[in-house]
């Protein structure tokens, strides 16, 4: 249910980029999404739909995600692996959806991912 | 002008892409950063408590309270959706308390803090004994009883501490992630009442470790005593 006040800081921190940039309209906003930041991408979309609509320059801007894979960390040998880079959010995994490739262990945590980052706009 | 030919129309498919790269909680995590300041200028270190409803996070404190309320100066921000219920309880202890009351928000956010911490502020400021100078040794933070979406916002605490309660099972840790990652302390509380519930506290345990290698962890019952001192003597040391 927080992802609506992240949406409403996302549009805010657009407003004030199109002002700083003279722009009159935001065409595309991309947004990294990590992992393991706790965000339901379903349900973020769905707040940025409903608030771009408030305000002229948001209103026909389109959401473009990243989602990045998640990353594990063996904790018995230290290597670091890439997991499955599931479609299907909102939950991925914070086990690791396969046993340490070096070792074979099953004690592996996760690494980084939880980013949220406006990466880039498009404007004109 | 137009790039092609310089003809001194303006140009109207001027698209522009601008590399932004910044967090989306920027604004919130400013906010958390000059709350830290504020929370240190009155002298003071921040507990962020994060629970389900009903973990006993404000048992947990009024017993805190009743130990430690004649050693150090403690104040109270308690985040809720509505009522000054839990505000009045720590207040009936004889310490300064501010209720937030958030509307139907599910979790606390920097801006809403900082009122808070003005608040408190004022409290000690009307006190002739804390007018002057320090304010506060520690302050409390009691977020919105949720295990989710408090773990997003920062709120200028020094420290995240993770309570759940014996009846709502050993399997949370697991089910809720995120919350444990950004935690320092894991405490589980109703110890008194593991002979009536299926709580594994090794799952717990490892489950929280699994998550986040190292994490410190503690088991108690504020009503039994049971683990309650390792609790103060953590307390105790954070603010020396």
């Amino acid at each position: 249910m927080h992802e609506l006040s992240l949406a409403r800081s996302l549009i805010d921190q657009i407003l004030a980029l199109a002002q700083e940039h003279q722009a009159k309209k935001i065409i595309n906003v991309t947004v990294i999404i990590g992992p393991f930041s706790g965000i339901v991408t379903d349900s973020f979309c769905f707040g940025f739909e409903a608030l771009k609509r408030e305000q002229k320059p948001t209103r026909e801007a389109a959401l473009t995600l990243e989602t990045p894979s998640p990353e594990y960390c063996c904790l018995q040998c230290g290597k670091t692996f890439t997991g499955r880079n599931s479609q299907t959010m909102p939950s991925r995994s914070f086990s690791a959806d396969r046993p340490c490739p070096a070792c074979g262990s099953e004690h592996c945590t996760t690494r980084g991912g939880d980013e949220l980052i406006l990466k880039q706009l498009e404007m004109e | 002008m137009c790039n092609t030919c310089g003809c001194q129309l303006t140009d109207t498919s001027d698209t522009r892409i601008v590399e932004v790269n910044k967090n989306l909680l920027e604004a919130n995590n400013r906010q958390g950063e000059a709350n830290r300041n504020h929370i240190e200028r009155m002298g003071a270190v921040a507990i962020n408590l994060i629970s389900s409803p009903g973990a006993g996070k404000t048992s947990l404190l009024e017993h805190t309270i009743d130990a430690l309320g004649t050693e150090m100066r403690i104040g109270v921000i308690e985040g809720d959706i509505e009522t000054e219920r839990d505000a009045d309880r720590i207040r009936a202890k004889g310490v300064a308390a501010v209720q937030l009351t958030t509307g139907g928000a599910c979790h606390l956010d920097a801006p809403l803090v900082h009122k808070g911490l003005h608040a408190l502020e004022d409290q000690a400021n009307s006190n002739r004994e804390t007018a002057g100078g320090k304010k506060y040794d520690l302050i409390f933070i009691e977020n919105v009883g949720n295990l989710v979406c408090p773990a997003t916002f920062y709120l200028g605490e020094h420290k995240r501490v993770i309570l759940v309660s014996v009846p709502e099972g050993s399997d949370k840790p697991a089910k809720y992630p995120t919350t444990f990652h950004g935690a320092d302390l894991f405490v589980i509380t109703k110890t008194d009442l593991l002979d009536y519930f299926d709580f594994s506290l090794d799952e717990a345990d490892r489950e929280a470790r699994r998550i986040q290698p190292g994490l410190e962890i503690m088991h108690l019952s504020a009503t039994t005593g049971d683990g309650f001192q390792s609790w103060l003597d953590w307390l105790r040391r954070l603010v020396a």
